[in-house]
């Protein structure tokens, strides 16, 4: 049995978390994971506090296990589902896209476990001295918003910069990928890409199936020239963004309005057309649509495997 | 003084002259995205002491210099 300070800190039995996917990450996909002994996450995304208690509240009906709230700090709603997670008492809230000092205090106070996800070293002291419990490195590998490091390199540094535990994420989706984390010196995974396809999974089929077809070169990252970069597959919706950002005459703001919604049309939609089909470059290595327990499962028993094996490199 | 070591800080990230950076230049000229800012900020802190919390609403190295100001 794999053994991880993180399953004692968060009482799950794998040190499994899930992405909190925006348009995705639902009552249905946390709880699954939750039961299967992970950790499902709800994503607040640019949802407001009525729609975030809702789903919460849906979420404990579907599991009694712990789950935690993804907290977008660039959400207009930001302040009020912040208010959200304290008031429900949710355990662990983990936080993207921005600096959540300003929550921590509050957050703290309610007996929350915050766990910002983390692009650089400089980021990761920062949330430690606000209150963290532990940070999610996540390289550019993965989908979404996303930092230039990789995974490779920016886990072992983080490592050595904080002293709380550190989950790896991008490019995590078998046990191999998790078995190299721990040797990192992570604690434990967070994946995304790969409970795209958990049957559990509301994501709309156009969006599931384009993971299974996925390539190892199947994805690209736009919006850097906003200085907010995206990694998705590559789709009509991708190219064209890419095609208008080399273009000198197409400004900030008609790329914004381009990019806006889009990734909601390709969840719930399955818009193939006009929908950014946001995935990790592991997508090429999510192979089946199975259930988010086996998922786990799978990948728990190969870390295990390969961990219990790692001696036969020394003699 | 504070702007004096953040501008010292900046040159030697962007391998900019330090002396072309004033109060009313943006992050953004500077070339400077939100994680270099936050590794700006923490260089800062490194070597004077002073813990500074951030915000998402810096816009010029004047921003910059007031935040740190007001953690003084």
């Amino acid at each position: 049995m794999l053994v991880s300070p993180l399953c004692t800190l968060l009482g799950i039995r794998y040190p499994i978390l899930q992405g909190g996917m925006a348009w995705i990450a639902d009552a249905h996909l946390a709880s699954a994971v939750s039961n299967a002994g992970g950790l499902g996450i709800v994503s607040a995304m640019n949802a407001d506090a009525g729609w975030l208690r809702e789903e919460i509240r849906k979420t404990r009906t579907m599991t009694e296990k712990p789950f935690g709230v993804n907290i977008m700090l660039m959400s207009p709603f930001a302040d009020e589902v912040a208010k959200v997670v304290a008031e429900e008492r949710i355990p662990v809230v983990t936080t993207g896209a921005g600096d959540p000092s300003r929550y921590m205090k509050s957050w703290l106070a309610a007996g929350i476990r915050v766990i910002p996800v983390v692009a650089s070293t400089a980021v990761a002291k920062l949330v430690r001295r606000a209150g963290a419990s532990a940070v999610i490195a996540e390289g550019g590998e993965s989908g979404g918003h996303v930092g230039d490091l990789t995974t490779m390199v920016l886990v072992p540094q983080v490592c050595d910069c904080v002293d709380i535990p550190v989950i790896a994420a991008g490019g995590i989706a078998d046990g191999r990928g998790m078995a190299a984390a721990f040797m990192l010196g992570a604690v434990g995974v967070q994946v995304g890409t790969r409970f795209l396809a958990a049957n559990e999974c509301t994501v709309h089929q156009n969006y599931k199936d384009r993971i299974l077809r996925a390539k190892d070169i199947g994805t690209i990252t736009t919006g850097k020239k906003l200085g907010h970069p995206v990694r998705c597959l590559k789709t009509p919706f991708s190219r064209r963004y890419l095609a208008m950002e080399n273009d000198a005459g197409v400004g900030k703001e008609e790329l914004e309005a381009f990019g806006a919604g889009a990734l909601r049309l390709a969840a719930k939609e399955g818009d193939e057309i006009n929908g950014c089909f946001m995935a990790g470059q592991a997508a090429a290595m999510v192979k089946a649509e199975q259930p988010a327990a086996e998922i786990i499962e799978e990948m728990a028993s190969q870390a295990e495997l390969l961990l219990r094996g790692g001696t036969r490199w020394v003699s | 003084m504070v702007l004096e070591k953040l501008s010292k800080l900046i040159a030697e990230h962007k391998d900019v002259d330090p002396a072309g950076i004033t109060l009313e230049t943006t992050l953004e000229s500077l070339g400077l995205d939100s994680l270099e800012v936050v590794e700006i900020i923490m260089e800062f802190e490194e070597e004077t002491g002073v813990a500074i919390e951030v915000n998402e609403k810096l816009k010029t190295v004047g921003d910059v210099v007031k935040l740190i100001g007001e953690c003084e």
